[in-house]
């Protein structure tokens, strides 16, 4: 069985563990041996975000001397992906080794969705839902990332499913860090739309590719649609997600 | 034009819960992005044709000393007076001076956000010349006496009740009427007049040509045309980055910039005017002066990290998708320029400490910079200014970052940086956050989490973290 290393965003570790858990069985059925880091953190996002780069850039050191014998990394998120992935080389460029090191990592780091097809090849996990899915394009997966058909194909080759259109499903729902926590009023705005854009499509559940995003999407669904399920993506193809 | 960056948070509550905005807020700015990419698809290479806007503007800007120079060489050897200002006071100061020596009574405008950006018409109205906008949008917002709320429709949101009384007010419209028609033919009397015995007439600057001295406007209306072809004195003011090298690369911008910004193939008048009228001419100014505006763009310019701004050609493609400014509208953004290119462009002119909300409030989305004709990465800029902010760089107006928060991202950074460290941390913080919790939960709880829970429920800390769970799981699978 081949390693393939577990990169798990914090906010999975500590608010949705199932998360991870959903992505190691999927990669088991895959064939891989998942294999966990225990001394990995956070990558660094929320400091590079608020503009603390110092900080960001410290914490990039911590996860490329983690990371970098790994020959794939692999990830539930797509904004933690593009920091490694995009971010790291522009932090470290000052320290010319550093920068050889994040650019020597950056090409090795994976989404999941973008993991199994892309690298893997595969279309068919051995997912099975039976009903109507819809999906978000998260921003930082699909306009940072470039992955848009990637979970849409996983999706459609799960047992039982048929991949719905969302309205506005490329539209931001508002998370964004701590900017859902700086200006609460505009960020409902945008996660009210997705919601009532997932509930006019009619769809049984909203798939999406990012913990942030579903965070938000889920925290307002259980709040004013109870009953109406957000997954993330790794828990549709391993087939535990828990009710919300 | 008064600045109020600083009533972001206010303005955009209140805008949120406002009926008229919310009408022209869930419209517009979507149908002009489906305009926008249905008129991209007229190229024969999308792609290639967009990718080719970025790269004008770069090249244009990686040459700007040397065509500006071109620029002024070619407009003055046209007959084009050409006149530098370093400062908003400066360009102020050049066109009130032509204004009193020509003993001008009052001057019509063609809409141009670098005029409100130096606060042109106050300085113009307290000495007691007055000021006509001329573009039906703008001049409604100035009867107002509000900012744009739309780069291309200035009044848009404004109900047509607001405008029958208004002109009823201001204008003479004398039989009350809702009918658009005639609410435009009112406005249109009105300024027709205006610009009958119109002396001065002040424009912005879409583009300048530098190897033929030509500077170009477009828009809709034929009041910007009108504003160049009718006065005795014609000014127009362009902001210094507007330079192109020569009229091929300005004729594919001109194409990319209808399109990205109503979706149209091309707007209804463009005019490109090359020195004042001609002795055998019978349009256009006597006298043309070309105010090349800095204003704080040089430093811009310098920066090789803020100079990709200068970029921007003002379509406004960037407001109609930004999620943001789709739920808030213009008004928030408190100055000359709104949205995603209003977020970069108002806290360099105005520095960081008083715009602090614009660089912050911000998903980095990056729907704008898809749709930037000029390939503008609007949130690795605001990346940019937020590390600035944080820094405290004077240069840019920052004070230092309060320690609180600079405290935080330290100790946050230390802890992550230390894996042991960070489970001893993570192990306290859960069972402090878990106590606000209820089944699993969080609904109301103090601190920075406290507004997001007055919409949204927050998951509780589960009992293990995956770390925790690692061991069972590598286990048992």
């Amino acid at each position: 069985m081949k390693d393939v290393s577990l990169f798990i965003p914090c906010l999975v570790d500590l608010f949705l563990p199932e998360i991870g858990e959903a992505t190691f069985r999927v990669l088991r059925r895959l064939g891989l041996n998942p294999v966990y880091h225990r001394e990995q953190t956070c990558c660094g996002m929320p400091a590079y975000h608020a503009g603390h780069l110092e900080e960001a850039g410290r914490l990039a050191r911590h996860f490329i001397s983690i990371f970098e014998k790994d020959e794939a990394v692999v990830c539930p998120s797509g904004s933690c992906v593009l920091m490694v992935r995009r971010r790291y080389p522009v932090l470290l460029e000052a320290h010319p080794a550093w920068r050889r090191r994040a650019d020597a990592l950056a090409g090795r780091v994976h989404e999941l969705s973008e993991y199994i097809v892309d690298v893997l090849g595969r279309d068919d996990v051995g997912a099975s839902f039976a009903g109507k899915a819809a999906y978000h394009e998260s921003c930082q997966l699909s306009r940072g990332l470039g992955v848009i058909e990637q979970p849409k194909r996983l999706i459609r080759a799960s047992a039982g499913t048929e991949l719905t259109p969302l309205n506005a499903a490329d539209e931001c729902c508002g998370f964004g860090g701590d900017f859902s926590m700086k200006y609460p009023e505009i960020s409902e705005a945008m996660v009210k739309d997705k919601a009532d854009n997932f509930i006019a499509g009619g769809a049984d559940v909203l798939v999406m590719s990012e913990p942030g995003c579903l965070l938000n999407v889920r925290g307002y669904l259980e709040r004013h649609h109870p009953g109406r399920k957000a997954v993330h993506i790794a828990c549709f193809l391993a087939g535990n997600e828990e009710a919300p | 034009m008064k600045i109020k960056t600083d009533q972001y948070a206010e303005t955009a509550r209140r805008e949120l819960g406002n009926p008229n905005s919310r009408v022209f807020l869930n419209l517009l700015p979507a149908f002009l992005s489906v305009m926008r990419q249905a008129a991209m698809q007229s190229f024969p290479d999308p792609a290639a044709a967009h990718a080719m806007g970025g790269v004008i503007r770069a090249e244009a800007l990686d040459r700007l000393p040397e065509l500006l120079e071109q620029f002024e060489r070619n407009a003055t050897a046209a007959g084009t007076k050409v006149f530098w200002a370093w400062d908003g006071h400066a360009a102020n100061g050049y066109i009130l001076d032509l204004a009193l020596k020509h003993g001008i009574g009052y001057v019509t405008k063609g809409k141009s956000m670098i005029t409100e950006e130096i606060g042109l018409n106050d300085l113009l109205e307290e000495n007691g010349i007055e000021v006509w906008e001329t573009d039906l949008g703008e001049f409604i917002a100035q009867l107002l006496g509000r900012p744009p709320f739309h780069i291309v429709g200035p009044a848009v949101n404004v109900p047509v009740e607001e405008i029958r009384d208004l002109f009823m007010d201001r204008i003479g419209l004398e039989k009350p009427t809702t009918d658009p028609v005639e609410l435009g033919l009112a406005a249109r009397n009105f300024l027709r007049d205006k610009f009958h015995h119109m002396e001065m007439g002040i424009t912005g600057v879409n583009m300048a040509v530098a190897e033929t001295g030509t500077i170009i406007n477009v828009e809709n209306e034929g009041n910007i045309r009108f504003n160049k072809s009718s006065p005795r004195i014609q000014v127009s003011v362009m902001s210094l980055e507007k330079v192109v090298p020569t009229m091929m690369e300005a004729m594919h911008l001109l194409r990319l910039l209808c399109r990205n910004c109503t979706g149209q193939e091309l707007g209804a008048y463009v005019s490109l005017d090359t020195g004042p009228k001609n002795p055998d001419e019978i349009d256009g100014p006597e006298e043309l002066h070309v105010i090349i505006l800095d204003n704080g763009r040089t430093r811009l310019y310098q920066d090789p990290n803020l100079r990709e701004i200068l970029r921007c050609m003002r379509c406004g493609g960037c407001l109609n998708v930004c999620p943001i400014y789709r739920r808030i509208g213009g008004y928030p953004y408190g100055w000359a320029y709104s949205g995603p290119m209003g977020q970069i462009l108002n806290p360099l002119l105005l520095g960081l400490d008083r715009t602090r909300d614009l660089v912050q409030s911000c998903t980095l989305c990056h729907a704008c910079r898809d749709a930037c004709m000029t390939g503008i990465d609007h949130p690795g800029l605001l990346l940019y200014l937020r590390s600035k902010a944080a820094e405290g760089d004077p240069d840019l107006g920052a004070s230092p970052e309060s320690w609180p928060i600079a405290w935080f991202f330290k100790a946050f950074a230390h802890a992550a940086a230390n894996p042991v460290l960070w489970r001893t941390t993570v192990r306290l913080v859960r069972s402090l956050f878990n106590r606000t919790a209820r089944e699993g939960r969080v609904t109301k709880a103090p601190g920075p989490l406290a507004a997001w829970l007055e919409s949204r429920d927050f998951p509780a800390m589960p009992e293990k973290t995956f770390h925790e769970r690692w061991a069972d799981l590598e286990r048992k699978g």
